[in-house]
């Protein structure tokens, strides 16, 4: 008997049905959290991280990372280094392949990387391959964009040429901006084809970008998982509830203060691996008070309590800070601060005698502007901070918080500033990438910062090669933290939850997790 | 209602929304241009030389003047240019996908908020100073008062996370992804609208006219529903002329709780990130919204209220 009513409840029932059933996951599918909407998906136009790291999934460099982090050979299967660091040989994969089945040629890389350097792209990333041979040149309109470092010797050889000796220029050939382009000139994943391990199938902006794998990829075979599913979620809180609804398998973070929660109650989830990234506050020298005393900026360095920071405040794994590279770095050992051996006490009592030694004291309380862009975390920071200095110093400081643009512009200028919000995210891992920043001619030296010994240093070191490279950087890095332009506070961590089934997602502080590498164990509930 | 006087009426709106834009442009353009920092300002600056090919890409190398009647010339071809911060999109594809998202949540939550709001607030009338109005009204008090951004997350802990029931988040089409944001959107409305409902069906039920229908004889249910529900929703009407377009438009808290790639988000996106094209387009197209809506609220009144018609007001 089929009356209408009871088809309608049938209907229904089988509606509710699909509604209450658990969300089920499917083994070779992997649901990963994007963060932000891609900028784009255009290798010359990508910029933030959401859309580098998906780009890796879908095309690959001559170089790329293996599941901890480290660099390996990707398009070109082995290379060899000339004229003392500053040429490049690299021969391609004989089964590089695009994903059409097109061989991936020499040629590939210099039509991407002509087009990189024409004015008219306009690609903000170019600057990542500054010290490819007349790349500044090409960029400002001076040389022909043939005269740029990169030669195909043959249909799978290429050579790349350095102006300077660059060791870590290998991670720049992993980075979009150096990947190849097909003859046909696309390069909308969409449309043209890819040479990375994964191709585009679908993309729903701001909700949905589904990739399959690509059965021409070189190293297709090793790969476990069939297709990947990224959701862009702006919002680390609506992250967390996909998650605990089933609907994820990794996140790409977790929200600010819900750490605690989660170690009590996802602990095996929970991912938590030291980044290449340094938080710090940054000095303005221009401004009088600051700019004059060494003693002063050490006082202030040594009477914030960055065990108390990092446990109570920001309670995330973070790291005390003593020095502006992080630890992790191959090879390299950070120059740290001696006193970060002392007790907390011993520091404070220095910092007393340097700031009575700067010629102030508790009679005149010094008063501080500490300048941060709107942030729930550089807030907390703040606030302890100037407690801290409050205690110690007896120093005064007024918490200025700015809107983000407002922020940087400030900070640029450095007519306002005192004491900011600063800290870096490695851009490769080499402690130049750091260090760099506070070279008398760098934009980006917000401290206006101007080492003689310093800038010596690096010169030296940027010559130099091997061990002794790392030790002249090491020294550089010393002489920095005596002069004290930044106060380093503590060094980031990355933050992931990862279901207990999910393999392949390995601790790395470059927090570089391809797909490619991750895979379902067995049947898990 | 006469419809020479429609016309002439329509016709004279429409012409009114030429001024009232161009004023819009010409603020919105200006106020943006003064915000400190740039579209391709960020914590790692540019290389001077790229920042001059993005610059002049864009062209932002030019005098402000002549960037805005450049803009102006090409709003009147219908191109918002492209985005600054989504740069596979033109301003027109991104409020073209946006609007539908947010006008479907937006539209389903004006619709519900207006079926529940006239409903809760007619019966409460009807038993004015009852504990039934009392409590219905405490509890509407309640859903304008607590703001969407609670409401949410227990939302989503309660039918998502811990039963299971509906999706946490995210977009598909899917009714089920439309249920929560939906319901979180309405309830306050459903609160004002109730509100305003039951204020002037009390006034309504007080008038000269509905003591004349009772006198007649009339049942209590034709009473409300023949003469009482079109003047006492009177007030609702106006009200939703710029509640459905601020809700269509889309709500940033709603689309970042629940991932929903609306049109709302754009707005505080593009001017946090000094996205002038985006910022420019999502004003402009609003401020289009608002005056359509009002437009049609307006012709709503005149059907709904015997004591306005435009042709008698010339």
């Amino acid at each position: 008997m089929h009356s209408p009513l009871k088809r309608f409840c049938a209907v229904i029932l089988a509606g509710l049905a699909v509604v209450v059933a658990a969300p089920v996951l499917h083994a070779s599918e992997i649901l990963r959290g994007l963060g932000p909407e891609p900028d784009s998906i255009h290798i010359h136009q990508a910029q933030g991280l959401a859309a580098v790291n998906l780009l890796r999934d879908l095309r690959e460099g001559l170089v790329t990372f293996d599941e901890r982090g480290d660099l390996v050979p990707g398009q070109a299967g082995s290379w060899e280094i000339l004229d003392d660091g500053k040429r490049y040989r690299f021969t391609l994969r004989e089964n590089a392949r695009w994903s059409n089945g097109d061989s991936v040629n020499a040629e590939d890389f210099v039509r991407a990387w002509h087009r990189a350097f024409t004015p008219e792209t306009a690609a903000a990333t170019a600057g990542l391959l500054k010290d490819v041979v007349n790349a500044s040149e090409v960029l400002k309109g001076v040389a022909d964009v043939g005269s740029l470092g990169i030669k195909a010797v043959a249909a799978n050889v290429l050579d790349v040429t350095l102006a300077e000796p660059a060791p870590w220029i290998l991670e720049i050939l992993a980075h979009p901006v150096s990947y190849p382009l097909h003859s046909s000139g696309m390069d909308d994943p969409l449309r043209a084809p890819v040479n990375g391990p994964f191709l585009l199938v679908d993309w729903t902006p701001r909700a949905s970008i589904k990739l399959t794998r690509n059965p021409h990829f070189h190293s297709t075979d090793s790969m476990q998982v069939d297709s990947i599913e990224y959701f862009p979620i702006e919002e680390p809180a609506a992250e967390l509830s996909r998650y605990r609804a089933g609907e994820l398998h990794i996140t790409e973070t977790i929200p600010a203060g819900r750490f605690k929660w989660l170690e009590s109650n996802k602990k095996e989830d929970l991912r938590v691996y030291p980044y290449l990234g340094t938080f710090w506050l940054g000095f303005n020298l221009r401004d009088s008070t600051l700019g004059y005393s060494t003693e002063l900026r050490q006082a202030l360095s040594l009477a914030i309590n960055r065990e108390i920071l990092v446990k109570t405040v920001l309670g995330a794994g973070e790291l005390p800070g003593w020095s502006v590279v992080p630890p992790g770095i191959t090879g390299y050992e950070p120059a740290r601060m001696e006193q970060s051996e002392w007790s907390q006490q011993q520091r404070e009592q220095e910092a007393v005698r340097l700031f009575e030694a700067s010629g102030l004291g508790r009679d005149e309380p010094l008063l501080l502007e500490l300048r941060y862009n709107t942030s729930g975390i550089h807030r907390r920071v703040a606030v302890a901070v100037a407690a801290m200095w409050k205690q110690v110093l007896g120093v005064n400081a007024e918490l200025i918080n700015e809107e983000w643009k407002v922020f940087i512009n400030n900070r640029s200028m450095g007519v306002v500033t005192q004491v900011f919000r600063g800290g870096w995210i490695a851009d490769y891992a080499d402690p130049s990438s750091f260090l760099d920043l506070f070279l008398g001619d760098n934009s980006m030296n917000y401290n206006f910062y101007r080492g003689a010994d310093f800038d010596m240093l690096m010169k030296s070191a940027a010559v130099a090669s091997g061990r002794s490279r790392m030790e002249l950087l090491q020294q550089a890095e010393a002489r920095l933290m005596q002069d004290m332009p930044i106060i380093p506070l503590y060094y980031y961590v990355s933050r992931h939850l990862v279901r207990p089934e999910i393999s392949g997602f390995a601790e790395n502080v470059r927090d570089v997790h391809l797909s490619r590498y991750l895979g379902v164990k067995s049947e898990s509930p | 209602m006469k419809q020479a006087g429609v016309f002439r009426h329509a016709a004279v709106r429409l012409l009114g929304l030429i001024p009232t834009l161009l004023v819009l442009i010409t603020i919105a353009f200006f106020l943006i241009r003064i915000a400190p920092g740039g579209p391709f300002d960020a914590e790692k600056v540019l290389p001077p030389e790229i920042r001059a090919n993005l610059d002049a890409n864009y062209h932002l190398d030019e005098p402000l003047l002549q960037q805005y009647f450049r803009y102006l010339g090409q709003i009147v071809t219908g191109d918002f240019g492209p985005s600054f911060q989504y740069k596979d999109w033109t301003v027109n594809e991104l409020i073209a996908r946006g609007f539908p998202v947010s006008a479907t949540i937006g539209g389903l939550a004006m619709a519900l908020a207006f079926v529940l709001g006239t409903l809760i607030g007619t019966f409460a009338a009807l038993k004015q100073n009852s504990v039934i109005d009392y409590s219905v009204m405490g509890v509407a008090m309640l859903g304008i008062s607590i703001p969407n951004f609670v409401v949410a997350p227990l939302l989503i802990l309660g039918t998502a996370v811990y039963a299971g029931w509906l999706p946490a988040g995210g977009w598909d089409w899917s009714w089920q992804r439309m249920v929560l944001p939906v319901v979180t959107l309405a309830l306050p409305v459903v609160a004002y609208i109730a509100r305003l409902t039951r204020g002037s069906m009390i006034e309504v039920l007080h008038s000269n006219y509905i003591r004349t229908a009772r006198a007649k004889g009339l049942p209590e249910r034709q009473v409300i529903r023949r003469h009482a529900f079109k003047p006492a929703i009177l007030p609702v009407i106006s009200y939703m002329g710029p509640a459905t377009a601020a809700l269509i438009t889309g709500s940033v808290v709603i689309e970042r709780i629940y991932s929903i790639p609306g049109l709302g988000s754009y707005f505080v996106q593009g001017a946090l990130n000094r996205d002038y094209t985006l910022v420019l387009g999502v004003v402009i197209f609003y401020g289009i919204v608002i005056v359509v809506l009002n437009f049609i609220v307006d012709l709503l009144y005149a059907w709904l209220n015997p004591r306005i018609r435009y042709d008698e007001a010339q």
